[in-house]
């Protein structure tokens, strides 16, 4: 039997509508970190968009009854509607550069036939370094071991 | 890394434990600060497709934060 996906239909289907319509965006933060393989837990999927005024960006939203909901006094920005309730939305990463830097650092995992961009291990753990909340600092060693394997797994695979 | 199947037999569990202690001796090898545990892992993890591993994590993720409640 297949293993099941973490993504709900209607999740599934507003990640593949923002890919089809081209709309820019990552996957960062621990979630990212854990498609990678780093043993961390998390409770939700941030999602970097490039421009979050962009028309691609509502157009997507719209077709499938979603919104954008930007930040107001207690609520970060979100998206609302179903299958939005699992993605938080990221407006900036701590100590890395621009969207358009870090979209070059990005690995690709294969989402059905479309592939969604995530952000390398190693600016992860860069990002979190340099947000240093109380938070980060729990899962920086775990980051930085789960980087150390990757590596060297990497480059025994190149050896052979 | 190879994605490994489900094993059901005793004798292959074993060789799997055994080649798994072996790699991650090779990653503390190059890599003596970091953390066995962390190391084992991330290697059990890498032998999973990336879907499956977020799915794990969302799964753990949340309990926690429910178990917190």
């Amino acid at each position: 039997m297949a293993a099941p996906l973490p993504f709900s239909e209607s999740e599934l289907r507003l990640l593949h509508v923002l890919l089809k319509r081209k709309v820019r965006f990552m996957v960062v933060g621990l979630s990212a970190a854990t498609l990678q393989g780093a043993p961390v837990v998390t409770q939700d999927v941030d999602l970097w968009f490039e421009n979050l005024g962009e028309p691609r960006m509502s157009q997507a939203l719209q077709e499938i009854g979603a919104a954008y909901v930007p930040p107001s006094n207690f609520n970060p920005p979100m998206l609302a509607g179903t299958g939005a309730e699992l993605f938080d939305i990221v407006l900036r990463m701590d100590g890395l550069g621009t969207f358009a830097d870090e979209i070059k650092n990005c690995v690709e995992i294969s989402l059905g036939r479309q592939k969604l961009k995530v952000l390398s291990l190693e600016r992860i753990l860069a990002s979190k370094i340099a947000a240093n909340r109380a938070k980060d600092k729990l899962t920086i060693p775990v980051l930085r071991d789960a980087l150390a394997t990757t590596k060297t797994v990497k480059r025994r695979g190149k050896k052979k | 890394m190879k994605q490994r199947a489900q094993i059901s037999n005793p004798a292959k569990a074993k060789g799997w434990a055994r080649r798994l202690t072996m790699r991650v001796g090779k990653v503390l090898a190059a890599h003596p600060q970091a953390d066995p545990d962390n190391v084992r892992h991330t290697l059990i993890l890498l032998e999973q497709p990336p879907l499956e591993r977020l799915q794990r994590s969302l799964i753990r993720g949340r309990a926690t934060a429910i178990l917190r409640k």
